[in-house]
């Protein structure tokens, strides 16, 4: 068949525009990453990595070592915290559970730039946790204070152990107990139960989480930017290379980050595969133990309240700064003077809402080429039977692997001159090279949200509606749809809130006409006006618990079974 | 219950299409104006005025900044090359320009004020010319320090009475620190060529500091919230800090004289809209606003023709000896000295 033929295919209506789009801003931008990072000062070779692993200047191997130990570290913070939590909120009743375990979510509507100035506030040296311990015990040196890559651990911890905490909940939810009884009346200790039964059954989610945890962790930007003032990340490296104008270092150096990231991705992927147990379920709902005994349930109220104190504590910071007067706030414990100016200030200023609404703008067309390209993709590579399905999977789930600063760089290096795949058009300097940012990084959101839910469709139930005599479009609307609907629409409100607050592509790819709400936190900062990016910071909490909260009413809590 | 949830999809997809259509339709700026893009890190009070200043004079043009730090400028100018999005560049120490100018990535012009100005602080290709002088001083917090017992010259930072209590904003992504740390090795590079001496010295500066804060924010919090008690930055910042947020800050100019920056403007290669600029560049270097910069934000003038009369009362009792420096082997070596402190000093002293 000659490419006339081919094209003449109806498949190829879905194809070709499919290919070219993974082609030009996911593999093209990182051939040419990797083809250029073998250049040194116009000599062909491997001088770059020569520079990077060379012993007597340690800085790169140094960034990349951090940057490992810390994910490392991360995965398993994140885990220690969200399994236990998930496992004794699924397992257990007792007075005010439901709210505790909705509000174990709290992080994830914290952005990240945000999330890491209230932890500043809170914990550092100067922080108000360290101090008023110290004013109340008296005490010559604040007991403790959170500084470089500790800082860096916890707020890691804090953010990404919800990932751990909805896989695991997910996962949990859906075991069998029965299984479970049949290993207690074997005689098995809960802990031997738990360990060869309970344990196995989850590992998909762990891993899944684990993946999750370790990308945003080598990928995470904020948190060393803002802790560890000379602690060497990777990811951090390469903007700095990249600032300092040595862009043969940065490209190397995002080859070695890309390297490392998707190496991770299909050890795990493959991990996984390794330990598929599959489960044949009678339908019998999961009971939760009542605890019992005054003690035990106070215990676990107090627990609780503890919990919530600690989880709202960042979200509090910020509502508090955000009132704050500017230079009032230095050697006292809590503040001393408090405003209403910070909000007036920003609602004069002429320019207030053009952030918000190019943060808008840019998440809703990047979202909604996610979820064309993601939905159709994952169509493909689960219903289709064609070759290359797992190519393509590959292919769309590269992204998850890439971190943004990466992203970042490829589509600078690709686009910086005309390409096809921009239609000839150099898109640097462009509107449309961050939306495209944002399209490629939260792609695998979307993707993988609706192959999940593409995977629990059964095709009989269409089929069915058509022998009854329904139309394809009648049976797409009444009954694929209500099926999918749930999971895609979890999928793709997650990439939305993401990209409204993204921070990592944004710093090296905003221009003028696409300054995202990010972009203007960061300049309040620079400007010392920490009140007003406070402020600013609140409107976008504000912003992304609306939309989250839409999430959540619309999809019933699907949206955490259908990323899992 | 599978069919009772097509309504809500449906509502949500309404609801997204509404925010992008609400969205698109206050997009806005005006068609009929001509744009002029500054960029510069002179930040929040500095360009919202000289935008309202410049549009008041200018009505047909609309001016648009991105503020961000003058290395990022670079990086920016640099990555947009190829479709450039700037048109005037307003605001870096000299060494930035020098090697944007050296990359071909601004464009030659003259202003009509160019005569008043002495050599060291212009381009000799009027690639970029110097608007005011910026004085890195010894930065301290007063409610613990004063003037005198404050350290009073560069040396006494090494004394390890400030042992712990120094921070510093992290040099390697800072115009300004780069400038002040390669200034400390050129005290002795200019006689024996060799930047030995200077990083023996900033070892010990290392061995005194505390902390290197992500940015002059981050530096200025802690250095408020005493967790350091020393820095060392520009002295119109600090100024400024106390002049606007009342921060308890006072500075010390070093007895034996300052690496002083040359803070300049330039017009960027192939801009879109290159009369304009001419036009803002004129206008922000203009006599007037000069004196209004001096006044307000406490920027030394570099031009020798403003009446001493009109500028503040403290710029004529300075005194300052600046360091004897040649900028052109300053910036080709201050890339090599910051690679070798980041590699071999920071963290090691």
């Amino acid at each position: 068949m000659n490419l006339y033929a081919v094209l003449r295919q109806p498949r190829a209506l879905v194809f070709v525009p499919l290919g070219f789009i993974l082609l030009g801003y996911i593999v093209y931008p990182a051939a040419l990453v990797l083809w250029e990072s073998l250049f040194r000062d116009g000599q062909f070779g491997f001088g770059n990595y020569g520079e990077f692993f060379d012993p007597d200047s340690p800085s790169y191997m140094e960034g990349l070592f951090n940057s490992v130990m810390v994910s490392v570290g991360s995965v398993l913070l994140s885990a220690l915290i969200g399994v236990p939590l998930a496992l004794i909120f699924t397992h257990y009743e007792f007075p005010g559970r439901s709210v505790f375990s909705a509000l174990a979510i709290l992080p994830i509507v914290l952005p990240p730039l945000v999330g890491v100035l209230a932890f500043l506030f809170l914990y550092s040296e100067s922080g108000m946790i360290p101090r008023l311990i110290q004013a109340a015990l008296g005490l010559e040196r604040p007991p403790f204070s959170l500084n470089g890559v500790w800082a860096v651990l916890l707020v890691h911890g804090y953010t990404m152990y919800v990932f751990f905490y909805l896989f695991t909940s997910a996962a949990l939810r859906g075991i069998d107990p029965a299984v479970m009884e049949a290993a207690r009346n074997l005689g098995a200790s809960s802990w031997f139960s738990f360990r060869t039964v309970t344990l196995p059954l989850l590992t998909p989610a762990m891993v899944g989480a684990t993946l999750l945890v370790f990308m945003t962790s080598m990928n995470s930007f904020s948190a060393p930017f803002i802790f560890a003032g000379g602690f060497r990340f990777l990811s951090l490296n390469i903007y700095t290379s990249k600032l300092n104008g040595d862009m043969a270092m940065a490209v190397t150096q995002t080859v070695v980050l890309s390297a490392f990231s998707i190496a991770f991705l299909f050890w795990m992927r493959r991990y996984e595969g390794r330990r598929q147990y599959a489960m044949s379920t009678k339908g019998t709902a999961n009971v939760r133990r009542e605890i019992r005994g005054r003690w035990a349930r106070l215990l676990a109220g107090a627990a609780g309240i503890v919990m919530v104190v600690v989880l709202l504590l960042p979200h509090l910071t910020i509502l508090l700064l955000s009132f704050v007067q500017d230079g009032t706030w230095t050697h006292q414990i809590l503040p001393q003077v408090y405003t209403s100016d910070n909000y007036g200030r920003l609602f004069q200023d002429p320019t207030f809402w053009e952030p918000i609404r190019n943060s808008l703008n840019m998440a809703v067309v990047s979202t909604a080429a996610d979820v064309a390209i993601g939905v159709t993709a994952a169509y493909l590579v689960v219903k289709g039977t064609f070759r290359g399905r797992k190519l393509l999977d590959a292919l769309v789930m590269v992204p998850w692997a890439l971190p943004g600063t990466v992203v970042a760089i490829n589509l600078i290096v690709a686009f910086s001159q005309g390409t096809p795949f921009s239609f000839g058009q150099v898109l640097v300097g462009s509107f449309w090279l961050l939306p495209i940012a944002y399209f490629v990084r939260h792609l695998p959101i979307v993707f993988r949200a609706s192959s999940a839910a593409f995977r629990q469709l059964d095709d009989s139930l269409e089929e069915a509606a058509r022998n009854l005599g329904a139309g394809w479009f009648y049976a797409f609307r009444r009954v694929t749809l209500p099926l999918i609907g749930p999971g895609v629409l979890a999928g793709t409100l997650l990439a939305f809130v993401t990209a409204l607050g993204e921070f990592v592509a944004s710093i090296l790819l905003y221009v003028y006409d696409n300054r995202p709400i990010a972009m203007e936190i960061l300049s309040h900062l620079r400007q010392f006006n920490i009140g007003s990016a406070a402020a600013y910071a609140v409107l976008l909490l504000l912003l992304v618990s609306v939309v989250l909260l839409g999430s959540n009413y619309f999809s019933r809590g699907t949206a955490q079974r259908s990323l899992s | 219950m599978t069919c009772l949830r097509l309504p809500k999809i449906a509502l949500c997809t309404a609801v997204l299409v509404c925010t992008t259509v609400l969205a698109w339709g206050c997009a806005g700026g005006d068609p009929d104006r001509r744009v002029v893009t500054v960029y510069s890190p002179h930040g929040k009070p500095i360009l919202p005025e000289f935008e309202k200043l410049f549009e008041a004079a200018h009505p047909d043009v609309d001016v648009r900044w991105l503020d961000m730090g003058s290395q990022d400028v670079l990086d920016r100018v640099r990555s947009e090359r190829a479709n450039p999005q700037g048109d005037v560049w307003w605001g870096a120490p000299a060494t930035n320009f020098i090697q944007a100018a050296d990359e071909g990535l601004l464009s030659p012009y003259r202003p009509t004020w160019a005569d008043a100005l002495l050599p060291e602080f212009r381009d000799e290709e009027d690639r970029w010319y110097g608007t005011a002088q910026l004085i890195p001083v010894i930065a301290f917090n007063n409610l613990e320090l004063t003037k005198e017992t404050a350290p009073g010259d560069w040396d006494e930072l090494l004394d390890p009475r400030w042992r712990d209590l120094i921070v510093i904003r992290y040099p390697l992504a800072s115009g300004t620190m780069r400038t002040v740390y390669s200034g400390m090795i050129w005290r002795t590079y200019r006689d024996t060529r060799d930047p030995d001496a200077g990083y023996e010295w900033l070892t010990r500066l290392d061995a005194n500091t505390k902390d290197y804060a992500a940015d002059p924010n981050m530096m200025f919090q802690k250095l408020a919230r005493k967790e350091g008690l020393v820095s060392i930055w520009l002295m119109s910042d600090i100024m400024l800090q106390v002049d606007r947020y009342g921060y308890p800050f006072d500075f010390v100019v070093p007895r034996s004289g300052a690496p002083v920056l040359t803070d300049g403007i330039a017009l960027i290669a192939n801009s879109k809209n290159p009369d304009d600029a001419r036009l803002f560049y004129e206008f922000v270097t203009n006599v007037d606003h000069t004196v209004l910069q001096a006044t307000e934000y406490y920027r030394i003038p570099t031009r020798g023709d403003i009446p001493k009369d009109r500028l503040p009362a403290w710029m004529a009792d300075l005194s300052v000896a600046p360091f004897d420096i040649d900028w052109k082997v300053f910036s080709e070596q201050s890339r090599t000295w910051m690679k070798y402190w980041d590699d071999n000093i920071k963290d090691r002293g």
